[in-house]
């Protein structure tokens, strides 16, 4: 067995799982407030991605159709791009929650969830309308560059996926269990009457909720195009189904569930690439079913509390 | 019970409505007196430069026929459908052409796999049915009126493993194709049977599926093996996040692909991480002879852009189907059918040649070195030369 080569592909398994995460806390944090999944988090990730696009070619910094090079977009713009793009993907996001969920807050469980397949498909079949369906080159915000760090090799832009989406996971859980509005998010998704009791205010809770939760997948939008710079309006599909699972095996409901299941996808895909790249998605999801058989409610999930 | 009602008899009229449509266009005097050809093309989606390129050749090839008066005093009228790179809407499409547009031949597509599920269809219609750039071998054995005018994976992947072992003298090669894509599984899997025929070594082999942009594991599993090249036979819009990643992965050696690579997107997608890789193309377009020179000057002064080797097919194609034509005697399916086995020696931007009896193309490739925004001729390669 070739060590460096294992550790390669666990290497590359971090920088998959971190994005896998960024994108499952939306999932997750939706879920533990509404019991919905929010099927179209994985189009607002989409949007992250085309939000920073639009301002970075406007701007002109797209290499033209010869492939003569551009210029990489300055770090302070980049900066303005990424929070530019967190800010739409939130508005979007507090628009879906406004306009889709919330006239069905009280039609049972399976109507919202309908609806939350259908706004997905809305804005992967609108975003093929409006920004056309053909594959685009995303703008260079990072110089790639490598390093061999004892023959395992890597790009900074993972380095930055994987330190980014740790410092957003960690903001979160400190803003979740040590401010005002996170303890008014963990009252609600415990029960909505009686936060509503306390005086907090559920809708306005639910919104901050969504908002929250697309800005991230703004960003994980964003991470992923630079490291992977071809952007397609149909990009989110395989990204949510990936989060979607993270979700699910850390233990929806878990913040940090779903960096844990993120990451732990992401590494069981790559260490069974090490045998064979042909199968490695069915066998990390092979392990996954035997990890929910053991464990239903996932890795960090507590058994379901029937709120009275 | 009363909504119900309303939506249920809506929706007959609609349908009712399509019908009528449908019945009057089939009965139009006026479509007896043209030739309708159907086109279908990956005119949106991930390949949509596939589609839109080629379209352009087909469309100077039939402006440039019926400015000269059409064919027998008849104009070609082009019906052209959006495969939305979609093999299984390639299928609906055919069907679409064949019973409502009722067209007399079709052209299509540029990928293997839509030309696949769609060839049933026509061939069951009795639609001749002329694909211009699909070089899967399956592609023309789905039925007796299913031609091509491209040269066969077969000899492409040889050419491209011939190429590797003795012009780029690599003896151990890396693999990274599409697990379920006809075209690109087939590629490699000539590639790998002539470079081991040989006397080169496969040294690693790796595969994805499905619409993924994301190949760390697949580029680290190549990478470590240290291959002198590496075949990607891929589409274009992936090609760039492969070469990309090995680069990124410090990988520095070639990449070898097929024609697939082609596109006006190719070196935007994947930037200077191309420079010095090879391709195979179809036609040679520093050709001095007047016909390809003709058609580059017409395709400049129609679309303002250089034409490539796609346009050049979609271009062979329809003054195949306009010999067929005039072979068979007239424009009928049939007819067409008939002319287009009795074609030999046929004169195209891409070559000469024959169609042979099982109804494909033998012609030469190409292979292209990219460097800068430039691509070089460095080598024509013939059928014959590949033992």
């Amino acid at each position: 067995m070739d060590f460096t080569q294992l550790l390669q592909n666990m290497t590359n398994g971090v920088a998959k799982g971190s994005c896998y995460a960024l994108v499952a806390v939306g999932y997750t944090m939706v879920y533990g407030v509404l019991q919905l999944i929010n099927f179209a988090h994985s189009d607002v990730y989409m949007l992250g991605a085309y939000f920073a696009y639009w301002p970075a070619k406007w701007m002109g910094y797209l290499p033209d159709e010869k492939g003569g090079r551009a210029q990489d977009v300055p770090l302070a713009l980049v900066g303005l791009f990424v929070v530019g793009s967190m800010v739409a993907c939130a508005a979007v996001g507090a628009l879906i929650e406004r306009a889709a969920y919330r006239p069905l807050r009280n039609s049972g469980r399976l109507a919202p969830l309908i609806t939350a397949i259908g706004v997905s498909l809305l804005l992967e079949y609108g975003g093929q309308m409006v920004f056309g369906t053909e594959p685009r080159l995303f703008p260079t915000f990072v110089e790639a560059q490598s390093y061999d760090v004892g023959g395992v090799k890597f790009a900074n832009t993972s380095i930055i996926i994987v330190v980014t989406a740790a410092v957003l996971m960690g903001a979160l859980t400190l803003f979740v269990n040590h401010t005002r509005q996170g303890r008014a998010l963990r009252a609600v998704s415990h029960s909505f009457n009686n936060a509503r009791l306390m005086g907090i205010n559920v809708n306005a809770t639910i919104t901050m909720t969504f908002m929250l939760g697309s800005s991230l997948a703004a960003v994980g939008g964003i991470l992923v195009a630079m490291d992977q710079p071809t952007i397609t309006p149909l990009m989110g599909l395989r990204m949510g189904l990936k989060a979607f699972v993270a979700a699910v095996l850390g233990g929806i409901g878990s913040i940090p569930g779903a960096a844990l299941g993120g990451l732990l996808l992401g590494v069981s895909e790559s260490v069974v690439a090490y045998w064979s790249t042909t199968y490695s998605e069915a066998v990390a999801f092979l392990i996954l079913i035997g990890v929910l058989l053991v464990r239903p409610a996932g890795i960090l999930g507590s058994a379901a509390r029937e709120k009275v | 019970m009363n909504r119900l009602w309303m939506a249920v008899s809506a929706m007959a009229l609609v349908l009712l409505g399509v019908h009528l449509t449908a019945c009057k266009q089939s009965s139009d005097p006026a479509a007896s007196e043209d030739i309708p050809i159907g086109v279908y093309l990956s005119l949106s989606g991930a390949n949509a430069d596939f589609g839109v390129t080629t379209k352009n050749g087909i469309d100077l090839a039939v402006d440039e026929i019926n400015a000269a008066g059409g064919i027998g005093g008849k104009k070609i009228r082009v019906i052209a459908k959006d495969t939305r790179s979609k093999p299984e809407e390639a299928q609906t499409v055919a069907k679409q052409l064949a019973t409502q547009d009722k067209v007399v031949a079709a052209i299509g597509s540029v990928e293997s796999g839509q030309s696949i599920k769609a060839a049933p269809v026509f061939q069951e219609a009795g639609i001749p049915m002329v694909s211009p750039s699909s070089t899967n071998p399956d592609v023309t054995k789905q039925g007796d009126r299913i031609f091509r005018v491209c040269y066969l994976d077969d000899f492409q992947g040889q050419a491209c493993a011939d190429f590797a072992f003795k012009d780029m003298k690599a003896t151990k090669a890396g693999l990274l194709y599409a697990a379920d894509d006809d075209y690109s599984k087939g590629l490699a899997g000539f590639f790998r049977d002539h470079f081991r025929k040989l006397g080169g070594e496969i040294v690693a082999e790796a595969t994805f599926q499905g619409d993924v942009s994301e190949f760390k594991d697949q580029v680290s599993a190549v990478a470590a093996k240290a291959p002198a090249v590496v075949f990607v036979p891929v589409y274009y819009s992936k090609i760039g996040l492969i070469a990309r990643e090995f680069r990124k992965q410090g990988f520095k050696g070639p990449l070898l692909g097929g024609d697939g690579w082609e596109s006006e997107q190719l070196v935007q997608l994947a930037g200077e991480t191309l420079e010095g890789c090879y391709f195979g193309y179809h036609y040679d377009p520093e050709d001095s002879d007047s016909k390809v020179q003709g058609y580059i000057k017409g395709y400049r002064e129609k679309f303002k852009k250089e034409p490539n080797s796609l346009s050049a097919l979609g271009y062979d194609a329809v003054y195949a189907i306009k010999q067929a034509i005039e072979l068979g005697g007239g424009a009928s399916r049939d007819q067409i059918t008939e002319g287009l086995r009795k074609i030999k020696g046929f004169k195209g931007v891409t070559g000469t040649f024959d169609i042979d009896e099982n109804r494909n193309a033998r012609k030469p490739i190409t292979m292209l070195k990219i460097g800068g925004t430039d691509l070089k001729k460095v080598k024509v390669i013939q059928p014959g030369d590949i033992k």
